[in-house]
């Protein structure tokens, strides 16, 4: 690792000392909790509410992946199946949940042939279960998997390669009708949310604020942790691992360490999206979608937080638009967004606010 | 810095306020009509043509003065072969542009996403593929066949003395729910005839599956064995059609060695592909382009003429089932919207009971009222030599629809 | 023995019989009893085509010949039926043709042309089978013609096989009919003549041939004579070995050609990967391109040299290669050229470059698969041992990946840029210190990466669908097999190629297609978490 991410180290260690004065952090914040109080006062229309709070939904996505990637250095093109994880949780929550008040199994159990819910989903309807189970098993999963790596110092691309091919496997197992949730369907036809019902427009409303908030504590305490001591040890470690480890430091704990909570974050990410979307199925688990999260992440500016806030929002509110907008030109525009990108703001779309102080000195 | 980000952030909340995902709509005395069909995306190539039918048959409609007084007008949108933004598009079409009903989804999955929207604000979702069945919602218009009255009597036909007698059958499909619950029914079927458990074997393949020399050899393996007449049941969907053909052809087996009956089978998949080798190998719909008859040379021609006119980019001489279905849905729509003499969903609905609409396939098409599936003919295609398909059988009239199926 | 009264009426029954499908045998063959039966409904066509077969041993050749005319008519949709008769069209749809027995010019314009049915189109195709055999004009066309009664025999009777035998002239074929009119003879009353058809059928062992020779388990005579028994049960033991042996062959076959694909797919990959580090996203997309680039070849054939349009896919070799090399130069001189320094951003970029190159693809030329003519020598197959078929299109892979090595091995192992390639790859800096242009060296290396990938495509044109979408499905396939030969051995490439690909055709039979796939990825990435620099890791620095 090399020339710019030590320059990067050199700009980023000045601030983390001054942790909650980020700015941008500070002000995106502040704004989730406008937009949130916002929502509750005077809502708009139900759909537009709902893509506000999947957008929200998608940039706790991204912070996760800016923790590991911006600040660890490793490239996870399987962060999907961690967002999937959470998903499918929440997803046989809102079912069992749904069964157990109404009665009625789900269409794809019964399509199984089975006469009830298997075993492993006892429990489900309770929330606070559901919740932690979510979290356990994504945290679960990115350990044996993140341990199994780090021992072996796998690093770098061969990192990002086996975790597209360990998202890619998840994503063939879940098609598998035999796996059980749902096969290529997935899973749908949520009834009720903590028994009111799915749609109604104070559901809607709550879930976006509930969104909306989820991501503003993930971005303050994200910024806590990147501030912190722990902080400047990740930044050390994605600079320099060996001189790390030779100082004496366990950068294998470390980095499973964050890991493990990028997936739980992640995973959190999933369980706030499944009820607005309403469907739950195996393309979450495309390998196409979990490179597209980098790419949030690379576009709106890697390694601080604020950025992978912003590219996420700003590319896929795009895609909400211009895929009906201008649907062929989509795809162009964003490969040429991702190209000028790498090529031209190696930081993301943050680097034009760093371009600015040069204009204004040249000029004076 | 901190500003321009905000301004970055402001922008972004004007693209979500500006009317994301539709077209916008104009007039006031018109009635909106909404397509769920996808223009981009894997789907693209199928879906797409069905948003130009769908214009088409409202254009018919308009030139003979409208329903009820107002002219139809098509919102159409794209949902980007995207299953999660079908709903979201569905719930804006319903909530924003208020439509009068919907038409879309070709997959089983999308169809399964927009359910719950069409449900929750009570819309009318005219779904226009054949599919898996077991499913009665009273917001959906099942257009096309369930397997129970599609799939059987084309089983039937091979089993027969007009068919090949077929005594065994090499299941093989791509592994979702419409393959598997066609298969499942089968096996219902047969186990009812009588028909042993050792007379099929069932082989599923994940999606875009290709290296089909490993099937082939078994579907062979299995077709020495005794027992009787082979057949095949190919329920792979996509680009597997072609794949799993070729290799077929190439291993030297031909049709009156072991026909394939293939479900999901259309002219399209036999692009790019020498047919001379797969010459008798079979289909089963609810419309051919070879049906006979002066509605279906009309439709052909309508559609021709149409292609040309508003430059579709499909092409003109195409014509597969699920079109003529989207035909049919906005047809039964009408029909049904101007004997209610409304176009609340409630009053359309009642308005199914007992409709009738002669479709290009030459058969009648009925709805009783008791479900909202609808009466469709069953057409059994040969392929031919010219990528096409002949008609080799055709059913003396449309059977009534069966939703839930007996078999499984 | 039946009675001689009996015997008597069976005989009258036969002639019946024979009459009635075609009255042939006595009286002289009645073409317009033949044509009305093919016009017939489904029962009489299969009675009209069946009658011919069963009366074919003894029709004069003039009569075959009619038959063929009009069953030839049938197969193709240019018989029409009308009510004066049957019409045989020049070609489907034609407004008139000639009367099949009088051959009159006549209208057809609103006559049905019948579609034959399954059971229909075996009986059509076992007559023509039959009359190819009796009156081909060549041995090639004869030995079609037995090769297609050789799939019914049950139902061809001894009496064409005789015919055929004496009137054969090329001894090989002469003695092929020998053996089938042979072992056409299992269910023969001569216990001789069964146990020489016993032996006979288990000379060309099948699963077929198998499934004959074990019915006979179930005969009186298995029982009772212990000949009969014992011939049975070699012929049985004979049959089982060779399909065996011919199943296993069958085994090695696919493993080879789904290695070959994925050799093809990962070799440009190796290099680039190898020398380079950067993970080419858009490796399928190069892929890709050089299936359209085949296309447009075979389009250009068409075009300006007609006759030379079979051999567009060796026209399409040097080509293919040449373009996706061009695209891959101006792709590295473009944008990796700046991200050397950052893989992960390289990374970024060539998925950005595939997103964009399907996008291209797809606006540009759509989204149908593409129209390839197949030459002979990529399409069907011969049958080479018992149930053992080698499918050309797959041979052609299978080649085409062993010329890609042999040509990769000599420009890496043979020319300066392949010395320049190597001593970059094993040590980037000391060969920029000994004056090597190490970015001209990565810009010809990314070139020679990406034509590679062009190759691939031309490989894959005769076995999958071309769209634009082929690509995406080779990535995580040929990074799995790249990782896991290690990195930078294109020896190591080979044997994971073939290891992944025969490890899934292995498994496929038992497991599923599914779950094979699922099996062989979730072992590579164990095998690279305990061993990250894969299989033949060899040692360099960074």
């Amino acid at each position: 690792m090399s020339g710019t991410l030590r320059t990067a180290l050199a700009r980023q260690t000045g601030p983390a000392t001054r942790a909650l004065r980020d700015p941008l952090v500070a002000g995106l914040v502040g704004l989730c909790l406008a937009a949130a109080a916002a929502l509750l006062v005077a809502p708009p229309a139900p759909y537009l509410v709902n893509a506000l709070g999947q957008l929200a939904a998608f940039a706790i996505l991204a912070v996760s992946l800016d923790l590991v990637w911006g600040y660890l250095g490793i490239l996870s093109l399987g962060h999907g199946l961690f967002f999937a994880i959470g998903g499918y949780v929440c997803a046989m929550h809102l079912l069992a949940h749904g069964a157990a008040v109404t009665g009625v199994l789900p269409d794809f159990v019964q399509f199984m042939g089975w006469k009830s819910l298997p075993a492993y989903w006892a429990g489900l309807d309770h929330a606070a279960y559901a919740f932690l189970l979510a979290l356990a098993v994504a945290g679960l999963v990115a350990f044996l998997f993140g341990l199994a790596s780090f021992r072996s110092r796998v690093n770098g691309v061969y990192f990002s390669i086996i975790s597209q091919a360990l998202v890619y496997v998840a994503m063939l197992l879940m098609y598998r009708n035999d796996t059980g949730l749902g096969g290529n369907n997935g899973m749908t036809g949520f009834p009720l949310l903590f028994g009111w019902p799915m749609g109604s427009p104070g559901v809607v409303t709550g879930l976006a604020v509930a969104t909306l908030m989820a991501l503003a504590a993930v971005l303050a305490g994200a910024r806590l942790l990147v501030g912190s001591a722990v902080g400047r040890r990740m930044l050390a470690c994605r600079d320099d691992e060996t001189r790390l480890r030779t100082l004496g430091y366990s950068t294998t704990r470390l980095k499973l360490g964050i890991w493990c909570l990028s997936a739980m974050i992640a995973a959190l990410a999933g369980i706030l999206y499944v009820p607005q979307v309403g469907i739950i199925n195996p393309r979450v688990l495309a390998p196409d979608l979990s490179i597209e999260i980098a790419v949030w992440v690379a576009i709106g500016g890697l390694g601080r937080l604020g950025g992978a806030v912003i590219g996420a929002v700003l590319v896929n509110g795009l895609k909400f638009w211009l895929s009906a907008a201008m649907p062929e030109a989509w795809p162009f525009i964003l490969s040429g967004l991702v190209l000028l990108v790498v090529l031209v703001l190696p930081n993301g779309l943050l680097d034009l606010a760093g371009l600015r102080p040069t204009w204004l000195r040249a000029a004076r | 810095m901190t500003q321009l980000t905000r301004r970055g952030v402001l922008g972004t909340a004007a693209f979500l306020a500006a009317p994301a995902l539709i077209r916008p709509a104009f007039a006031a005395d018109t009635v909106k009509l909404g397509c769920l069909f996808s223009s981009s995306g894997t789907m693209a190539n199928l879906e797409g043509r069905l948003n130009h039918v769908v214009r088409m048959a409202a254009d018919e409609i308009n030139g003979r003065g409208g329903v009820n007084g107002r002219q139809i007008e098509v919102v159409t949108s794209d949902p980007a072969s995207d299953w999660p933004l079908y709903a979201q598009v569905g719930r804006q079409m319903l909530q924003q542009e208020k439509v009068a009903a919907l038409f879309g989804c070709w997959t089983s999955v999308s169809r399964k996403s927009v359910l719950p929207v069409v449900e929750q604000n009570d819309g009318l979702l005219f779904y226009p593929l054949h599919f898996e069945g077991d499913e009665n919602s009273k917001n959906v218009v099942y257009v096309n066949s369930p397997p129970a009255s599609s799939v059987l009597p084309a089983v039937d036909y091979l089993m027969g003395p007009d068919g090949v007698g077929a005594k065994r059958f090499f299941m093989i499909g791509s592994d979702y729910v419409w393959p598997r619950t066609i298969n499942k029914q089968l096996k219902g079927y047969w186990t009812g005839k009588g028909i042993p458990e050792t007379a099929w074997r069932e082989e599923y393949v994940p999606f875009g599956f290709s290296n089909f020399q490993t099937l082939v050899n078994q579907v062979r393996s299995f077709a020495s064995q005794p027992g009787g007449q082979p057949i095949v049941v190919l329920t792979v969907v996509g680009s597997s059609i072609p794949d799993f053909l070729r290799e077929f052809a190439n291993q030297g087996i031909s049709a009156t060695d072991v026909p394939i009956l293939g479900l999901d089978m259309v002219e399209a998949d036999l692009e790019g592909l020498d047919t001379g080798k797969l010459v008798g190998h079979l289909n089963c719909w609810a419309y051919l382009q070879a049906a006979k008859g002066e509605r279906n040379r009309k439709f052909l021609g309508d559609w021709a003429s149409y292609v040309k006119a508003k430059n579709v980019p499909f092409s003109a001489d195409t014509v597969i089932d699920p079109m003529v279905s989207a035909y049919d849905s906005v047809q039964l729509w009408a029909l049904a919207a101007a004997k209610a003499g409304s176009f609340a969903v409630p009053e359309v609905r009642k308005a199914f009971a007992g409709l009738s609409f002669d479709d290009p396939s030459g058969y009648t098409l009925t709805m009783t009222g008791a479900d909202n599936y609808v009466s469709r003919g069953v057409f059994i295609g040969s392929v031919n030599e010219k990528r096409g398909f002949d008609v080799l059988w055709q059913s003396p009239d449309a059977p009534k629809p069966v939703p839930f199926s007996p078999y499984g | 023995m039946a009675d001689p009264g009996r015997r008597a009426i069976l005989a009258l029954w036969s002639l019946a019989l024979a009459c009635l499908a075609l009255p042939a045998t006595a009286a002289p063959f009645d073409r317009a009893a033949l044509a009305a039966a093919l016009c017939g409904d489904g029962a009489a066509q299969v009675r009209g085509a069946e009658g011919l077969v069963q009366a074919g041993g003894a029709l004069p050749g003039d009569d075959l010949a009619f038959a063929g005319r009009i069953l030839g008519a049938l197969a193709e949709r240019r018989l029409s039926c009308t009510a004066e008769g049957a019409v045989l069209l020049d070609r489907p749809g034609a407004p008139e043709g000639r009367d099949a027995v009088t051959d009159a010019v006549r209208p057809a314009a609103e006559a049905r042309a019948p579609v034959l049915g399954l059971r229909q189109r075996a009986a059509v195709e076992t007559a023509r089978g039959m009359i190819g055999l009796l009156t081909g004009p060549d041995p090639a066309a004869r030995a079609a013609g037995l090769a297609v009664l050789e799939r019914r025999i049950a139902t061809v009777p001894e009496a064409v096989f005789d015919r055929a035998r004496d009137a054969e002239t090329d001894p090989g074929l002469k003695s092929t009919i020998a053996g089938l009119a042979q072992a056409a003879a299992l269910s023969s009353a001569d216990p001789a003549r069964r146990v020489a058809a016993i032996g006979a059928v288990a000379a060309s062992p099948s699963g077929t041939a198998r499934a004959r020779l074990a019915a006979l388990k179930g005969d009186p005579a298995y029982a009772t004579d212990p000949a009969f028994r014992a011939a049975v049960d070699a012929g049985l033991a004979r049959v089982g070995r060779a399909v065996a042996i011919g199943d296993a062959l069958a085994v090695v076959y696919n493993g080879l050609s789904f290695a070959s694909i994925l050799f093809m797919a990962a070799a440009g990959l190796a290099i680039i990967f190898g020398l380079m580090g950067v993970i080419n996203l858009a490796q399928g997309e190069f892929i890709m391109l050089g299936a359209y680039a085949t296309y447009g070849v075979q389009e250009a054939l068409r075009r300006f040299a007609p006759g030379l349009l079979d051999l567009y896919l060796v026209a399409a070799i040097p080509v293919a290669f040449g373009a996706v090399a061009l695209v891959g130069i101006v792709v590295e001189a473009l944008i990796l050229r700046h991200l050397y320094r950052r893989p992960l951003m390289s990374l970024l970029a060539t998925w950005a470059v595939s997103l964009f190159l399907v996008n291209l693809i797809r606006v540009t030329v759509g989204t149908q698969n593409l129209q390839f003519a197949m030459p002979a020598y990529v399409s069907g197959g011969v049958p080479l041992y018992a149930d053992f078929v080698v499918t050309w299109n797959r041979l052609f892979a299978i080649g085409f990946a062993v010329v890609t090595l042999a040509l990769t091995l000599l420009i890496l192992r043979r020319t300066p840029l392949g010395l320049d390639i190597r001593a970059v790859t094993q040590n980037r800096d000391m060969a920029a210190c000994l004056g090597l242009p190490t970015r001209r060296v990565d810009r010809l290396a990314f070139g020679l990466g990406s034509g590679l990938a062009g190759l691939a495509g031309v490989a894959l044109c005769p076995i999958y669908s071309v769209n634009p979408g082929m690509g995406s499905g080779f990535i995580i396939d040929s990074f799995m097999v790249v990782v896991l030969g290690g990195v930078g051995s294109l020896a190591g490439t080979l044997v994971a190629a073939l290891g992944v690909g025969g490890a899934n055709v292995l498994l496929e039979p038992i497991s599923g297609a599914v779950a094979a796939k699922v099996i062989v990825l979730v072992g590579i990435i164990l095998f690279l978490q305990r061993r990250p620099e894969g299989l033949f890791a060899f040692r360099r620095r960074r």
